[in-house]
């Protein structure tokens, strides 16, 4: 995927912040999606075949409590926002085996803490091997954040460094039903 | 010896979820990545129940579940849809298709082997 760069200037782009917990998929050629990251990890996928593309934002790899501990939470963990994402990017067309992915963030901002950027980063890395998924570019860890654009309908990605204080990201406020169970 | 449990997910990941969940509660399990490897594990092969997803590439889990109610063979066996699919569409669509049920991802492991001890027979 080419880098992104002058869809900026474009008086016809929309921009659309993916919150932490939140995901995206899209082919409008008009859309750029847009992220912040500091240890969470945004998953870009694009398939060159069905032209679709999306990304994720994570805050966690799993909850502390294993999977019981989910609840309206869910989405801010790894497994249940790559499941969102790609069953997303399937329904819109695209096939494990020609989807192409990026990583991006897990940096570790706090030194002396746990590399919480590190274990989610390897997290995505080894969900993507397990599910067959192309890993074509991988920019994570470090100690600085990072801000992400991602443009569904071809792919282009671009990410910066941001420098000074990592700037505050929103959780998405979008509650989750989990676990529901409705026998006929 | 009880029967197992195939589960049918096109995410290696979920499948690894789902087998550890499964097994918890005492139950053999067996995978399929979609419907058209869950049909050849059938045709050798009798589940105690049946949970698969719905969003997979070549026979869906829709097209799964019309292919089993279609075959006397394994009209009975109870057939759970997992998935992350929301809409209350799908859901009719796979009540009228045959499904004994519907749970939403992410599931909860005490939900879900809750619902597993009601189906299976």
């Amino acid at each position: 995927m080419p880098m992104l760069t002058d869809l900026a200037r474009d008086p016809m782009t929309i921009r659309h912040n993916v919150l932490q917990g939140e995901f995206e998929v899209s082919r409008d050629p008009h859309l750029v999606l847009t992220t912040v990251l500091g240890s969470c990890i945004a998953c870009c996928l694009f398939d060159p075949v069905a032209k679709v593309g999306g990304m994720n934002h994570f805050l966690l790899a799993s909850p502390p409590n294993g999977m019981n501990g989910l609840g309206d939470d869910a989405r801010r963990y790894g497994l249940y926002a790559m499941e969102l994402l790609v069953n997303e990017m399937i329904k819109q067309g695209a096939v494990r085996a020609t989807m192409r992915a990026h990583l991006y963030g897990g940096a570790n901002l706090h030194s002396g803490m746990r590399a919480i950027g590190t274990e989610n980063a390897r997290f995505a890395e080894g969900f993507l091997k397990a599910d067959g998924i192309q890993l074509v570019r991988s920019d994570t860890g470090g100690v600085q954040a990072r801000r992400l654009d991602l443009q569904p309908a071809t792919g282009r990605v671009r990410c910066r460094s941001v420098q000074g204080d990592f700037p505050s990201t929103q959780a998405a406020r979008v509650p989750v039903p989990s676990g529901d169970v409705e026998l006929f | 010896m009880t029967k197992p449990i195939l589960t049918v997910d096109d995410s290696l990941s979920m499948r690894m979820l789902l087998r550890a969940a499964l097994s918890d509660d005492g139950h053999a399990v067996a995978e399929a990545e979609d419907g058209m490897a869950a049909l050849e594990w059938l045709g050798a092969n009798e589940p105690s129940l049946v949970i698969t997803d719905i969003n997979m590439p070549g026979l869906d889990g829709l097209g799964l579940i019309a292919e089993l109610r279609a075959d006397a063979r394994y009209r009975d066996i109870p057939i759970l849809v997992l998935t992350t699919e929301s809409a209350p569409e799908k859901k009719e669509q796979a009540r009228a298709a045959g499904a004994t049920g519907w749970i939403l991802k992410p599931f909860d492991p005490i939900k879900l082997n809750s619902a597993v001890r009601r189906v299976i027979h």
